[in-house]
């Protein structure tokens, strides 16, 4: 009886651990399409509202779901804390101590860490040259991200299945 | 004393400016940073560059020397991460923060159709303070008043770049606006004051709103061209009084004379050191010969306090004073 209940343990731990893995590939272009619409957002606060930074990525941040909520917010309040810190500072603070909260990748973190580097800093043109290169990134990014979620999804939600399967058989 | 402009002064100038004197620090008018080159301080009408530790020298070598991060730092600050906000203020070349503080740019225009559309590259900040003296107004504002119409004179404020002008018409603004006339028989309300303040220093209005106290019945008409802005207040806004700041082009005159004409108080400002100076200006002479102004006033400044004689419309000298209150932002 108890060897039956550790068996079923070992499953349940192995499918979950696929379905988490295959929740990531999922979670990923999802993310990705919601931080495009967020720049697409920012483009428009920043080219017809002239919104200033810190109150445009605090309205991104109130219309976005986490983990990009908390990203956006964090960015703004540090815009405006009388601390010096520059909007470039702001922005990759924000970035460094949310992206672990999200699934997406290095590649996406680059882009947005880069455009980091432009935000707030040339006129408005400028600024609606560096989000929409910022967005084509992102776009070939996606893709990618859309192949990895077809690819490997439904292969994680096995595998973590199978595999605890194997660690039964084996034991038993 | 207020320091809220250091909020957006970057490290590690802000230190080295915590670490000056306290005295050059009270007196501080200007700060100039220019990348790669030494950091120069005006204080009280003096002018020094500033070492690493916060003192004053005038050997240009030994002076702290902004880097480009600085700079970079520095706009990033004083536009609120928003430089894309601010193509109103590069045209004009100079971006007010809150505090009525201005900041001057210079760097390099982007022009468009022969028009300067903005400045790049921005390598030169002129911090220039901006310092309320209530009360610098008391000395002068009773000789201005006309007792006959309840009123004030018409009158023109002529003074050297630097010697407290705008102070002092801001005060003006304020005590006409709160009817504290600092007269014993002057007992009519205070009056209505509409201020076109071109360069938004009168007021250094921030979002529309004034940074300074101009008083409780004052109209503030922000950033619009003189003429154009009195225009649009005498048709607007019922002013009693208007003020304006630096006038001298041939439409100024004829938005004054028309505010004349509907009995509206006109005080303005002009640069000049000298009465006859002003009649070799075309402009200027025009609204003399026409006897327009009843008053001049001619501001002097010395190390601690404003002088100022007045005159009558014929130029007849009528009166010396002198008030105190050293610093000025004009």
């Amino acid at each position: 009886m108890l060897k039956f209940i550790g068996a079923a343990l070992i499953l349940l731990a192995g499918t979950s651990a696929g379905m988490l893995k295959a929740q990531q590939f999922a979670g990923r272009p999802k993310q990705i399409r919601d931080l495009i619409l967020a720049l697409k957002r920012l483009g428009t606060e920043i080219s017809y509202g002239f919104t200033p930074l810190p109150d445009a990525l605090n309205r991104i941040s109130k219309q976005m779901k986490e983990p990009l909520h908390t990203l956006f917010l964090q960015a703004s309040q540090l815009m405006n804390h009388p601390s010096q810190m520059t909007a470039q500072d702001c922005i990759h603070e924000a970035i460094r101590s949310n992206w672990h909260n999200t699934a997406m990748k290095s590649a996406e973190r680059d882009v947005l860490y880069q455009l980091g580097y432009n935000l707030g800093v040339s006129d408005r043109q400028d600024q609606m040259n560096y989000i929409s290169l910022a967005i084509q990134q992102l776009q070939s990014e996606e893709v990618s991200a859309r192949d990895d979620q077809a690819r490997y999804e439904k292969m994680c939600k096995s595998l973590g299945l199978l595999s605890g399967a194997l660690v039964v058989i084996l034991i038993y | 004393m207020k320091l809220n402009w250091l909020t957006v002064i970057p490290e590690p100038i802000h230190s080295i400016l915590l670490n000056l004197p306290k005295v050059s620090l009270a007196l501080l008018e200007e700060i100039r940073i220019r990348e790669g080159r030494p950091l120069e301080v005006n204080a009280g009408g003096e002018h020094s560059f500033v070492t690493a530790f916060g003192s004053l020298t005038d050997d240009a070598e030994a002076a702290y020397k902004p880097t480009r991060e600085v700079g970079h730092k520095l706009l990033d600050l004083i536009t609120n991460h928003s430089l894309y906000t601010m193509e109103e203020e590069l045209r004009k070349g100079f971006i007010t923060i809150p505090g009525g503080h201005r900041i001057g740019l210079a760097g390099r225009t982007v022009l468009s159709n022969g028009q300067v559309e903005h400045i790049r590259d921005i390598s030169g900040f002129n911090i220039r303070i901006a310092r309320e003296i209530q009360g610098v107004a008391d000395s002068i504002l009773p000789h201005l008043l006309d007792f006959k119409q309840r009123s004030v004179f018409h009158t023109l404020i002529v003074s050297p770049p630097q010697h407290g002008k705008t102070t002092l018409i801001r005060d003006l603004a304020r005590q006409i606006s709160n009817g504290s006339w600092g007269h014993p028989e002057a007992k009519w309300r205070g009056m209505k004051v509409g201020i076109v303040d071109e360069r938004s220093e009168i007021a250094g209005s921030l979002k529309g709103v004034p940074s300074f106290d101009v008083g409780s019945r004052t109209d503030v008409m922000d950033g619009c061209p003189k003429a154009e802005g009195m225009m649009m207040m005498i048709r607007s806004m019922s002013p009693q009084v208007l003020m304006v700041d630096e006038i001298g082009r041939a439409e100024d005159a004829e938005a004054i004379a028309e505010a004349l004409h509907a009995g509206i108080r006109v005080i303005a400002t002009v640069h000049g050191s000298d009465i006859d100076e002003l009649e070799k200006r075309p402009v200027l002479a025009d609204l003399m010969e026409r006897q327009l102004f009843q008053m001049y006033a001619l501001l002097h400044r010395s190390n601690r306090d404003i002088k100022f004689r007045l005159f009558d419309g014929k130029k007849r000298g009528i009166q010396t004073a002198s008030t105190r209150g050293g610093a000025s932002d004009a």
